[in-house]
C-alpha cells in the first residue's frame, strides 16, 4: 500500500463528524481535567477510558488522545495562576509562569504557554508520523529474543527514571511483574495464585488495576487531607502574548520541542524531565538569562514546549513496538486491547487505516488544542471553583461504574479498591507507580517472549544474545543501569545530578 | 517517617515478601504439571525468578538505607490532625467494604448514591445541599449512559429498579 493509499484509508476512517467530535471533546475534557488541581492528565485519561467501550476503536482512541493532549496543556493553567501544577509535567512552568502572574502578566504567560504547546504538539506529531513507520518496519525483523531484550530495556529505564531511586523503581516493576503472573500459566494452563477463584483465572483486570492505582489514591489523599489543593487564582491581567514574544522565544520553543521528541521516544522518561531540560537549556542560551525565574516569558515557552513535545513522541514506541512509553500511553494501550487491537509493528500492516487515521486525528488535535486552550484560559476561574469535596465522590462513583463496565463484574470493583490502597501506600512510601503499571502490562509479554526463546533454542540461554539487535538492547540496559547508579553515587557525594534525592 | 526509615522499611518488606513467596506462596499456590522436564519452561520458574529479584532489590534497599544519614526530616507533609486523618481513612475503608457488600444487594445506582453522600460528608463538604443533589443526579446520569448507550447490564438490586 502506497503512502497516498494509506492516507486515503486513514481519512476514510476518521473523515466523519463522530471522530472529530470525539477528538474535540477529548481535548476539552483533557484541558479541564488537567486544569483542576488534584486531578491530572493521567487520571482524566483513566476516567475517560470506560466511556470508549461503546465507541468504534478509532473514535475511542481519538477521544483518549485528545484527553492526553489537552491534559498536558491544561496542567499549565493552575501552574501559572495558583502555583499548583495540574500535572507533574507542568512543574517547570511554575518557575517563570507564577512570577509573571504575580506581576499581573498571567494572561501573557498563559498565552505563551498555549502557543508553545501547540507548536511543540505539531512538531511532536510530525516526528511521530516520520519515525513510527520507519521504526515499525525495522521491528518487523524482531523475534522473541529481540522483544525480550527490548522489553527488559524498557522496564529498566522506566524503573530507573520514574521515581527518586532506581531500587524503588525496580521494586515497583517487580511487584507489577509478580501481579501479572496471577492467572492461568501461558504455556501449560495451570493455576498461578488464583486461589481456586474463577475470577482470578484470567488474571487481574487491567482497567481495574490502573484506575485503582491512579484514581483511588487521589481520593484517599483527599480523604487524608481534605483542604489540600486550595489556592487563590491570580487574575489574567491586561497584557496578552504578542507575536514579538513568540518570535523571540521561537528558538527555545523549537529546541524544547525536539528535546521533548527525543526524550518522549525513549520509554519511561516522560514529560517532566523534558520540561526541566528544555527550561535549563533555554536559560543557558538565552540573552535574558538573568530574568529566568523572575517571570521570563521565554522560560514559560521553553518548559511548555518541552512537556508538549513529548505527547506525540511517546506514541512512537507504543505504535511501532507495542511498548508504552509512559503511564498515559499504558492506559491508551489498554484502549487498543479492549477493542481487539495489538499495537506493534504488525499493526502497520494489518491496521494501516487506523494508524493513518490516528495521524490525521493528531494533527487536527493541535488545532483543537489552540481553540479550546484559548477559551480555557479565560474560563479557568469556573474550573477552579469546582468544589473538590464534591468532585472526589463523583470521581469515586465514576470509577465504580467504569471498572464494572469492562467485564460486568463486581469482583473488578474490589480489585480496584485493593489496588487503590496499594497505590496510596506506594505514594506514602515514594514508590513510583508507573513502573508497576507498565510492568503489569508488559509482564505477560516479557515472560511469553522469554519462554518462546527458550523453546526455540531448546533452553539454551545464548539465544538471548543471538545478534546485533539483542546486543544493542543488552548494552543499552547495562548503560542505563550504570548511568543511574552513577547518578546515585554522585548524589551521595553531593554532586548535582538529575533527580536523585535518594542514594542507591 | 524519614528517608532512611522509608528505605529500610521497604527493604525489609521486600525481603520478607521474597522469603514468603519462595518458601510458602509459590509452592502452595502455583501448580506445575509433573511431566515438565525443563525447569526454565516450568510455570514455577518465572515466579521464583521474580521472588529472587525482589529479594535482591530488598537487600539493595536495606544496604542503601543503612548508608543514609537520619536527618530527621519527614518525607511526607505531616497532617494537621493525624488522628482525624487516620479516622477518615478508616471511614473510607469501611465505605469501600460496604460498597462491595451493598452492590449486589442494593444495585449500583442506589449504592452509588449512598457512597457519594457518605464520602462527601466524610471529607466535610462545605456544600451539603449540592452534595445531596449530585449524589442523586450523577449515579442516575452514569446509569443512563452505561445502561442505555454502552449497553452494560448495570446491577439493579431489589429496592430500586430503573428502566
Amino acid at each position: 500500500m502506497s503512502f497516498l493509499d494509506s492516507l486515503a484509508a486513514g481519512l476514510s476512517l476518521v473523515g466523519n463528524i463522530e471522530s472529530f467530535l470525539a477528538l474535540f471533546m477529548g481535548v476539552a475534557i483533557g484541558v479541564i481535567g488537567g486544569a483542576i488541581p488534584g486531578m491530572s492528565a493521567t487520571m482524566a485519561v483513566a476516567l475517560t477510558l470506560p466511556f470508549t467501550f461503546a465507541m468504534q476503536p478509532i473514535t475511542g482512541i481519538l477521544l483518549l488522545l485528545g484527553v492526553y493532549k489537552g491534559g498536558i496543556f491544561g496542567g499549565s493553567i493552575p501552574a501559572i495562576l495558583i502555583k499548583t501544577p495540574g500535572t507533574p509535567a507542568s512543574s517547570a512552568t511554575i518557575l517563570d509562569g507564577y512570577p509573571m502572574a504575580e506581576k499581573g502578566e498571567a494572561g501573557r504567560a498563559l498565552g505563551m504557554a498555549l502557543w508553545a504547546s501547540c507548536t511543540a504538539d505539531v512538531i511532536s506529531n510530525l516526528s511521530l508520523i516520520l519515525f513510527a513507520g520507519w521504526l515499525a518496519s525495522f521491528a518487523l525483523s524482531f523475534g522473541p529474543p529481540e522483544f525480550f531484550t527490548l522489553i527488559l530495556f524498557s522496564l529498566t529505564i522506566i524503573a530507573g527514571v520514574s521515581g527518586e531511586s532506581l531500587l524503588r523503581g525496580a521494586l515497583s516493576a517487580l511487584l507489577g511483574l509478580l501481579l501479572a503472573t496471577i492467572g492461568l500459566d501461558l504455556v501449560y494452563g495451570t493455576n498461578r495464585f488464583t486461589f481456586g477463584d474463577p475470577n482470578m483465572m484470567g488474571g487481574l483486570n487491567f482497567i481495574a488495576v490502573l484506575i485503582g492505582l491512579f484514581a483511588i489514591p487521589e481520593i484517599l489523599a483527599m480523604v487524608w487531607h481534605p483542604t489540600a489543593h486550595v489556592g487563590t487564582a491570580r487574575s489574567l491581567g491586561k497584557n496578552w502574548v504578542s507575536f514579538a514574544d513568540y518570535r523571540r522565544s521561537f528558538k527555545s520553543i523549537v529546541r524544547g520541542s525536539f528535546i521533548g521528541v527525543f526524550l518522549g521516544s525513549i520509554p519511561g522518561i516522560g514529560a517532566a524531565p523534558s520540561a526541566f531540560l528544555s527550561y535549563s537549556e533555554a536559560r543557558r542560551t538565552s540573552k535574558n538569562k538573568e530574568n529566568f525565574g523572575k517571570g521570563e516569558v521565554e522560560g514559560v515557552a521553553a518548559s511548555e514546549a518541552g512537556n508538549n513535545g513529548v505527547a506525540g513522541a511517546t506514541l512512537i514506541p507504543l505504535l511501532a513496538l507495542g511498548v508504552p512509553g509512559d503511564v498515559i500511553t499504558a492506559i491508551i494501550i489498554g484502549a487498543f486491547m479492549i477493542h481487539g487491537l495489538q499495537p506493534g509493528p504488525m499493526m502497520f500492516i494489518l491496521n494501516v487505516d487506523i494508524i493513518y487515521g490516528l495521524f490525521i486525528g493528531l494533527i487536527v488535535s493541535s488545532v483543537f488544542l489552540f481553540l479550546i486552550g484559548t477559551v480555557a484560559i479565560r474560563g479557568f476561574k469556573y474550573v477552579a471553583d469546582i468544589p473538590k469535596r464534591i468532585l472526589i465522590p463523583a470521581v469515586l462513583v465514576l470509577c465504580i461504574y467504569g471498572v464494572f463496565a469492562v467485564n460486568n463484574n463486581i469482583f473488578d470493583v474490589g480489585v480496584m479498591f485493593v489496588m487503590g490502597w496499594v497505590g496510596f501506600m506506594m505514594v506514602r512510601y515514594h514508590i513510583p507507580a508507573a513502573p508497576f503499571l507498565i510492568a503489569f502490562i508488559l509482564g505477560p509479554l516479557l515472560e511469553d517472549n522469554f519462554r518462546q526463546s527458550m523453546l526455540m533454542s531448546g533452553s539454551d540461554p545464548s539465544i538471548l544474545v543471538r545478534g546485533p539487535i539483542t546486543w544493542f538492547f543488552w548494552a543499552m540496559t547495562l548503560l542505563t543501569i550504570i548511568a543511574i547508579v552513577r547518578a546515585g553515587v554522585r548524589a551521595v557525594k553531593g554532586t548535582p545530578a538529575l533527580s536523585p534525592k535518594v542514594k542507591d | 517517617m524519614t528517608q532512611r526509615q522509608v528505605q529500610l522499611r521497604l527493604g525489609f518488606g521486600a525481603l520478607l515478601a521474597a522469603i514468603f513467596l519462595a518458601v510458602y506462596a509459590i509452592p502452595a499456590w502455583v501448580s506445575s504439571p509433573s511431566n515438565v522436564g525443563n525447569v526454565i519452561l516450568s510455570p514455577l520458574f518465572w515466579p521464583y525468578a521474580l521472588s529472587g529479584f525482589t529479594g535482591l532489590a530488598g537487600l539493595g534497599l536495606v544496604f542503601s538505607g543503612l548508608r543514609l544519614e537520619d536527618t530527621g526530616t519527614p518525607v511526607n507533609t505531616p497532617s494537621e490532625n493525624p488522628n482525624a486523618a487516620w479516622l477518615r481513612l478508616a471511614g473510607m475503608a469501611v465505605i469501600m467494604g460496604l460498597t462491595m457488600i451493598a452492590l449486589p444487594r442494593l444495585g449500583m445506582v442506589l449504592t452509588s448514591m449512598l457512597i457519594f453522600g457518605a464520602t462527601a460528608f466524610l471529607v466535610r463538604t462545605r456544600h451539603p445541599v449540592t452534595a445531596v443533589f449530585c449524589a442523586v443526579i450523577i449515579p442516575l446520569v452514569l446509569y443512563a449512559f452505561f445502561a442505555h448507550v454502552a449497553g452494560v447490564a448495570i446491577p439493579q438490586g431489589n429496592i430500586l429498579r430503573l428502566p
